[in-house]
C-alpha cells in the first residue's frame, strides 16, 4: 500500500469501517511510515476535538419575545385565511346566481381566466376597456384593477416567505374571485347597459382589492 | 435546561423513571401548546433553545444568522405542532426541522445575497487564523464556519452531533455516498487548516 492509497482509506480506518485484508495492509503501512502515522494522529485529534465541542449553546440574547411576536402575527394570518375562503366562495356563488338571469342563450360556463398570482401582468395595470358603460363606474373599475395589480406585485415579493399551503389557498381564492369577474364581464358583453351588472363588476373588483390588501398586510407581518 | 435529547437517546445517567416522568411532562406541554397555549410552548422553547441554537450556530457559521434560524425553527415548530404525536422526544422531532430550516435558509440566502455564502474555494481556509490542535476549541469552531456549506453540514452532523450517514442523507436529501464524500472533504480541509 502506498501513502496515497492509505490516505484514501484513512477516514474509513479511523471510523472503524475498514476491515479484512485492506485493514491489515493499512496497519502494516502505518507501522513503517512516520508521515502517515502523523496524518492518522492528526485526524484522530480532529475528531476528538469535534466530538468534545459542546452541543448546546446559550443564545447571546433572549430570542423568545421575537418568536412569540411572530407566532401571534402568524395566528392573525391563519385566522384571516380560515375566515376568508367561505366569504370569497359565498360572494362568488351569489354572483353566479345573479348572473343566471343575464346569460340568456344557454351557452356553457364562461371560460375561466386564471389570474396567476406570480405574474401581476402588465395588462392588469394597463386597463383600457372595463366593459362598463357608465364612465364613473368604469373609472372606479380601472382604479380597482390598477390597485389589484400593485397589490399582486407586493404579494409576489412576499411569496418566498409564505408557507406553501397558505400560498395555494390564496391563489385558489383569487381564482374564485377572478372567475366571478370574468363571468360578469361576459354578461356585460351581452348587456352592456345593465346597471345591475355594472355595479356587480365594480363590487367584485372592490372585493378583490380588499382581500388583496389584507393578504399583503398580514403576510408582511409574518 | 436543554437535556431532552440526552434523555431521548438513553443517557445512562438519567434513571428510567425520571426519563419517563420528563417525557410525560413534556407531552403535557406539547398537548397544551397544540391547543394554543403559548406559555406551554415557551416552556418547550426554554427546554430546547440551547440545543437548537448550538446546531444552528454550527450549520450557519455565525451567531447572528443562528439567532434568526433559531427563531424560524420555533415559529415553524409552532405551525407544525399538530403533526407531533409524541412517538419521540420533542427535541428529536425538532432536530430534522432545524436542519431543514438551516438548509432552506441557506438556499434562499444564496439566491438573495451571494456575499453571505461561504465560498466553495478551499483557499479561503488559508486565510483563517491557525492554531495548534491542543488549543483548537475556538479555532475549530472558526474553521468549521469557513467550510463550504455542504461539507460543513455533514461534518457538524456526523463528527460533532454523532449522526450516521444514513440519518444525514435523509435529513439533507442526499445519497449516503455523497454524505461520506462531503465528510472526507470537510475533514481534509480542516486538517489542512488547523495543522500547519
Amino acid at each position: 500500500m502506498t501513502c496515497h492509497e492509505l490516505d484514501l482509506l484513512l477516514d474509513d480506518w479511523v471510523d472503524g469501517a475498514l476491515t479484512g485484508a485492506k485493514a491489515r495492509e493499512l496497519e502494516l503501512h502505518l507501522a513503517g511510515c512516520a508521515p502517515c502515522r502523523d496524518r492518522e494522529r492528526q485526524l484522530r485529534q480532529l475528531l476528538a476535538h469535534a466530538a468534545a465541542l459542546p452541543r448546546s449553546m446559550a443564545p447571546p440574547r433572549d430570542l423568545w419575545p421575537g418568536i412569540a411576536e411572530r407566532i401571534e402575527r402568524g395566528s392573525a394570518w391563519s385566522a384571516f385565511l380560515a375566515s376568508w375562503q367561505p366569504v370569497a366562495l359565498a360572494a362568488a356563488a351569489a354572483l353566479v346566481i345573479g348572473l343566471a338571469a343575464f346569460l340568456w342563450n344557454g351557452s356553457g360556463p364562461a371560460a375561466v381566466r386564471t389570474l396567476a398570482m406570480p405574474s401581476a401582468s402588465p395588462q392588469l395595470r394597463a386597463v383600457t376597456n372595463t366593459g362598463i358603460a357608465d364612465p364613473v363606474l368604469a373609472a372606479a373599475a380601472r382604479d380597482y384593477e390598477q390597485a389589484a395589480g400593485a397589490l399582486l406585485e407586493a404579494l409576489q415579493r412576499r411569496r418566498a416567505v409564505l408557507p406553501a399551503e397558505d400560498l395555494a389557498r390564496v391563489e385558489a381564492n383569487l381564482e374564485v374571485i377572478d372567475r366571478a369577474l370574468e363571468e360578469v364581464r361576459q354578461a356585460l358583453v351581452k348587456d352592456p347597459a345593465s346597471p345591475e351588472l355594472n355595479r356587480m363588476l365594480v363590487a367584485t373588483h372592490r372585493k378583490k382589492v380588499d382581500v388583496l390588501r389584507r393578504v399583503v398586510r398580514l403576510s408582511t407581518a409574518l | 435546561m436543554g437535556g431532552l435529547a440526552g434523555v431521548a437517546t438513553g443517557d445512562a445517567r438519567v434513571p428510567m423513571s425520571e426519563d419517563h416522568d420528563r417525557r410525560a411532562a413534556e407531552m403535557r406541554l406539547v398537548r397544551a401548546a397544540q391547543q394554543g397555549d403559548l406559555l406551554a410552548f415557551e416552556r418547550l422553547y426554554r427546554d430546547n433553545e440551547r440545543k437548537v441554537f448550538g446546531l444552528c450556530f454550527r450549520l450557519s457559521g455565525g451567531p447572528e444568522l443562528a439567532e434568526e434560524l433559531t427563531q424560524e425553527v420555533f415559529v415553524r415548530a409552532w405551525r407544525k405542532l399538530g403533526s407531533f404525536r409524541g412517538e419521540s422526544a420533542f427535541s428529536s422531532w425538532l432536530y430534522p426541522l432545524t436542519v431543514n430550516v438551516a438548509r432552506s435558509e441557506h438556499r434562499s440566502r444564496r439566491r438573495r445575497d451571494a456575499r453571505i455564502v461561504a465560498t466553495e474555494d478551499p483557499a479561503r481556509l488559508e486565510r483563517t487564523p491557525r492554531a495548534p490542535m491542543p488549543e483548537a476549541g475556538f479555532d475549530l469552531e472558526r474553521a468549521i464556519a469557513t467550510l463550504p456549506p455542504g461539507a460543513r453540514a455533514v461534518f457538524v452532523l456526523h463528527d460533532v452531533e454523532g449522526r450516521t450517514h444514513e440519518e444525514i442523507a435523509g435529513m439533507l436529501d442526499i445519497a449516503p455516498g455523497t454524505s461520506k464524500a462531503q465528510l472526507f472533504r470537510a475533514r481534509r480541509l480542516l486538517r489542512e487548516a488547523l495543522v500547519s
